[in-house]
């Protein structure tokens, strides 16, 4: 038997793999990531890729599995959002290849703009719903997924949480078992999803989850676990269950495996043995609703926070405050430690995300700043710009739709009788993403006076997310096969020109974009550098020279992390310097220094 | 080792944590004990704060420490220290990196970084503070400040230190090889200077 530790993502990819999956797609976003490369890397067997957008990733696994191959499509919580619209309908459809949708849910918001329970949205598109609590968990859940999409000919989706997918534990490994692709059979009322074909899909979909509830307790993917003497059933899943576990309460607990649907004849016969039932699941109450309405009274989210993670010190506030007895407490010890502090431990300061030494955002978020404009933001490493001390972004809702967003609020303006400029921001990869639609509306009922400059930070990948090829890398050396011209697509759709420019040429860029800020009209303008971090850009350092330097920290406002004030020997006043270790040679803060006072090393 | 042993790494993004707790959770795994990690929570090589935890013993059901429950922290930056060290148990050891990494407060001078941080540590906890960083390029590079630490917490673990060499040795680039095995050997010194 061959153990391995494995993240959640890294497990979910090796279970794809032992269940002889097929095709895999996704568009990266965290927590998920990992998944797909992990296929990439070690899986040759399977065909992965990451598509263009969460919903062309959704689309080309509808493709593979209407075609009899097993089919894994992964994106963060935000991402089936954009694949709502094929998912929707294509679960209306008899999955032939079994299809897993793994939804990487993110409670607490560590790194996404929302916190929204896809437990909710799969149950909304008539999909069960299986709920890892470990590796190992999430191995054998996306195995079982595959089995169960295609028993019961429904997509399945794989919700996992942001804390499991980055969470080492141990798995067992077996080998592949492969799987023969039986082939696309046409069938026009079964695939082709207009009404009347629609008509008894409706009764499919409702069907295939009533015989998935009455075989729950054969596909064992639930535990009760008896507690001796327990007047209290805690009902539970996902990582909130481990968490339980550590606090050892003296309770039954049933723990779940697929929280959608719920086995819920069981959980009656069993609740009417105990004096309470008691839910723990993060964010909504999606158990807990469900089963209120099929007539078993439970505690849930009255007890336990409906936001954030579920930590093992919230379980047992909760608990505590319901009277459930545990045989290990965490909280009164922790308050016993503090209680001996003789004094209260310091506040400490912050430490906010900012821009990667020579990350080629800074000079032009340096000019937007200065420009004091009104900027639209959109999704990625560029969203920083509305933290501290940058704060150059007004707003930033949702991939692409900064372009959308700046007409709408220009027609607005000038119904108001304003045209102040107005600056939309995006790079290339959400710009592919879903920017092309939004900047093509922008060719409609468009005024030749409406003032809108659109800046398209083009740095050859998709740098948040950890640095993914996308259809403008190739040109930067990355490999990839797609090689898209930006300003010639853009020229194509029908607008005049796009301004190309590099931006560590800052002069240039600086006039480029106060020309476009005064200019009427839609000016389009695409940066050229690098994602330094990606493309692992060093260069010979810069250094300041203290007795030029004048203190004016027009280079500390660049915001540059090897930058800061400090106090020299033989200086009274502190002096700007660039910690060498740290700097990539950049060259901004020398071109925006007034003095010339930093030069290369 | 009977009982559960707590870790928590702390430091800035880029800094390398998922690297070592990739490092400690196969060492713990090839020593036989159950392991759970949270690899790393926050947003990587953006200059945030970034942390991750490694727990083993005998059987490990969450990855998570509770507050007032770690045994060591590995903090990679002074201010990371600072904002994890109620993490620790009484008694607790506190592995600190000296070398400071301004953040975004600092450089813009809304408020002065705290030097004086070997201050503000508990005086329940053991703390052990070196300027890694400069140890590390005494040893020719930067790059194995990660493995200095763990050399540290290494000595404090009944774990055979063959064990912990074989998996840095594969953990790490074949280039930097000899380094790493330095900066481990000198972290397991460190430990002890206090």
């Amino acid at each position: 038997m061959k153990v391995k530790m494995l993240t959640g993502n890294e497990a979910i990819a090796r279970g794809f793999y032992e269940a002889g999956g097929h095709v895999a797609a996704s568009y990266p976003g965290s927590p998920t990531v990992e998944m797909l490369e992990t296929i990439k890397k070690q899986y040759p067997e399977i065909y992965a890729e990451f598509s263009v957008n969460e919903k062309v990733a959704l689309e080309v696994g509808i493709g593979a599995s209407m075609t009899g191959a097993r089919t894994l499509v992964s994106m963060k919580h935000v991402g089936v959002n954009v694949a709502a619209d094929p998912l929707m309908t294509f679960t209306e459809t008899k999955t032939k290849g079994g299809f897993v949708l793994m939804s990487g849910d993110d409670p607490g918001m560590a790194s996404s703009q929302n916190e929204q329970d896809n437990r909710i949205f799969a149950k909304f598109a008539n999909m069960p719903v299986l709920d890892p609590a470990d590796s190992q968990e999430a191995k054998d859940f996306t195995m079982i997924g595959l089995e169960i999409s295609e028993r019961f000919e429904a997509p399945v989706m794989l919700r996992i949480t942001s804390r499991l997918c980055h969470s080492r534990t141990k798995v067992v490994l077996s080998d592949r078992t492969e799987v023969p692709i039986k082939g696309f059979v046409k069938s026009p009322s079964d695939y082709g999803m207009i009404p009347p074909n629609t008509f008894d899909k409706q009764f499919h979909m409702r069907q295939r989850i009533e015989k998935l509830q009455s075989a729950l307790d054969d596909l064992n993917i639930n535990r009760y676990e008896p507690y001796d003497g327990a007047d209290t059933l805690i009902i539970t899943s996902g990582l909130p269950y481990q968490n339980l576990r550590e606090l050892a309460p003296k309770a039954a607990v049933y723990k779940l495996g697929i929280v959608y649907p719920l086995p819920l004849d069981a959980l009656r016969a069993l609740a009417s043995k105990f004096n309470q039932v008691v839910v723990i699941e993060e964010m909504t109450g999606f158990i807990e609703d469900q089963l209120w309405l099929a007539g078993i009274p439970c505690v849930g989210k009255t007890a336990f926070p409906f936001t954030g993670e579920l930590d093992i010190e919230e379980i047992e506030t909760g608990l505590r405050m319901l009277g459930v007895e545990m045989a290990n407490v965490f909280l009164q010890v922790a308050e016993e430690a503090s209680a001996s502090e003789v004094e209260p431990l310091t506040p400490v300061m912050g430490r906010l995300p900012m821009f990667c030494a020579g990350c080629p955002h800074r000079p032009v978020f340096d000019i937007l700043k200065k420009s004091k404009k009104t900027v639209i933001g959109d999704i990625g490493c560029y969203s920083m710009g509305i933290l501290y001390p940058l704060e150059v972004l007004d707003s930033i809702i949702s991939m692409g739709a900064s372009l959308g967003m700046v007409k709408g609020m220009k027609k607005a303006e000038r119904l108001m009788g304003i045209n102040q400029p107005l600056v939309a921001v995006i790079g290339d990869g959400t710009f592919y993403h879903s920017g092309m639609t939004g900047l093509l509306n922008l060719l409609h009922q468009s005024d030749p006076t409406d003032n809108i400059t659109i800046l398209i930070l083009n740095n050859g990948t998709t740098a948040m997310t950890g640095g993914q090829p996308n259809a403008s890398s190739s040109p930067y050396g990355d490999g990839s096969d797609m090689n898209v011209d930006l300003p010639k697509l853009i020229e194509v759709m029908g607008f005049e020109s796009v301004k190309v420019v590099d931006q560590f040429d800052y002069k240039a860029a600086k006039k480029t974009m106060e020309d476009a800020f005064k200019h009427e009209g839609i000016d389009i303008i695409m940066t050229t550098r690098p994602c330094a971090l990606r493309f692992k850009i060093k260069e010979p350092h810069f250094a300041v020279d203290p007795s030029i330097c004048i203190a004016c920290r027009t280079c500390v406002k660049t915001n540059c992390p090897p930058i800061h004030m400090k106090h020299y020997e033989g200086f009274d006043k502190q002096k700007s310097s660039i910690d060498p270790s740290m700097c990539v040679g950049c060259s901004v803060c020398s071109q925006v220094c007034p003095v010339g006072a930093i030069k290369r090393s | 080792m009977n009982k559960t042993v707590n870790i928590i790494m702390a430091g800035v993004g880029g800094q390398g944590l998922v690297l070592m707790t990739d490092i400690i959770s196969e060492v713990a795994f090839e020593a036989g004990y159950d392991v759970k990690t949270n690899d790393v929570v926050g947003l990587s090589q953006r200059g945030g704060k970034v942390w991750g935890s490694v727990r083993l013993g005998e059987t490990i059901h969450s990855p998570n420490i509770a507050k007032g429950h770690a045994d060591y922290l590995l903090a990679l930056e002074p201010l990371e220290g600072l904002r994890w060290q109620e993490y620790l148990k009484p008694q607790g050891q506190a592995f600190i990196n000296t070398a400071e990494i301004y953040p975004v407060f600092a450089i813009a001078e809304a408020a002065p970084y705290p030097h004086d941080f070997l201050d503000q540590f508990r005086k329940d906890i053991v703390v052990s503070a070196h300027d890694v960083l400069a140890l590390c390029l005494e040893l020719g590079t930067p790059k194995v400040v990660n493995v200095m630490m763990l050399g540290a917490l290494a000595k404090q673990l009944p774990i055979d230190s063959a064990i912990w060499r074989k998996v840095i040795g594969e953990s790490v680039p074949e280039k930097f090889f000899e380094e790493n095995m330095k900066a481990f050997e000198k972290g397991m010194t460190l430990g002890s200077l206090t």
